[in-house]
């Protein structure tokens, strides 16, 4: 009984793995910009609350100081032009296409910008009796823009680390969609906080 | 299958309990939503009420449809937009 017995070895291919349809850190920001949003609902919720109960209709309190309407629309501008450059560095990378790094670079230095003239602002209101705890309407204003700052200070590190891991080469096209989905949150939930607050 | 319509069973009839809690409540003279001197205050609490009951809502929505259409383009054949998912070597950047 010296006969082989023939073994069939069957191919079977390795059932093929769907893609994905969003990358995992893109979700996980998604879900994160929810909560976010969430937040700052709330603090507009609250402003607005307050705004409409205070005393006689007058708001900000008498002896408060007015925030700087004009001044400010600066600053919006640049955080708007940021997020539009960033926008456009987006887009072009995902095509594909070389030497986005200087946009984002400018995207960068826009958000920079507003952080910084956000910081004269608020020197300037401290100055003039604007502070945490001089009224309601003081330590609503520091805590929703300075929530916001914050935000802001955070995604301008993430696209600095964007810019660096990008110009070196090693940028995925996931990475820069996280990063500038957080920078889009904090782009266009301004414009809220803007004419909620300052108006 | 039998599984399965009892399940739909008892989620339609949740449903239809939840929706009959909606006639329960009556005006509270505590809240100020139902009831406050200031007209201008009483809209803030029914804008903000809405706000935050629908913000959540929407946001979940949108982000449901989002993902269903590029499901949608996937099936077609077409790859998403951004290439998202898709493994990527490092440094093919398009540097």
């Amino acid at each position: 009984m010296t006969a082989a017995r023939a073994t069939v070895l069957r191919f079977r291919p390795r059932p093929r793995k769907p893609a994905k349809l969003v990358s995992n850190g893109v979700l996980g920001m998604i879900l994160f910009v929810f909560v976010e949003i969430m937040l700052f609902a709330g603090f507009i919720s609250a402003y607005a609350i307050v705004k409409a109960r205070a005393p006689g209709s007058v708001w900000p309190p008498p002896n408060q100081p007015r925030l700087p309407f004009e001044r400010t629309a600066i600053n919006t501008s640049a955080l708007v032009l940021s997020g539009i450059v960033l926008l456009i560095a987006h887009r072009l990378h995902e095509k594909g296409r070389p030497r986005v790094a200087g946009l984002l670079l400018v995207a960068t230095l826009l958000g920079g910008a507003f952080v910084a003239l956000q910081g004269v602002e608020w020197i300037a209101l401290l100055a003039e009796g604007l502070t945490l705890t001089s009224s309601t309407f003081g330590s609503l204003f520091y805590t929703i823009i300075g929530a916001h700052a914050l935000h802001a200070v955070v995604a301008i590190c993430a696209l600095g680390w964007a810019a660096a891991r990008l110009r070196a080469g090693r940028l995925s096209k996931e990475a820069l969609s996280t990063v500038a989905i957080f920078w889009y949150f904090v782009v266009l939930v301004w414009p809220f906080l803007y004419f909620q607050v300052y108006l | 299958m039998r599984g399965v319509g009892r399940v739909a069973l008892w989620t339609t009839a949740g449903a239809a309990a939840v929706m009959l809690l909606a006639f329960w409540p009556e005006a509270l003279h505590a809240c100020p939503v139902c009831f406050d001197r200031d007209d201008e205050a009483r809209i803030a609490f029914l804008a903000t009420t809405g706000l935050l009951t629908l913000l959540p809502l929407g946001l979940v929505a949108g982000v449901g449809a989002w993902l269903r259409k590029r499901a949608g383009r996937e099936e077609e054949g077409g790859r998403p937009e951004d290439g998202e998912g898709e493994p990527r070597k490092p440094g093919t950047s398009g540097q």
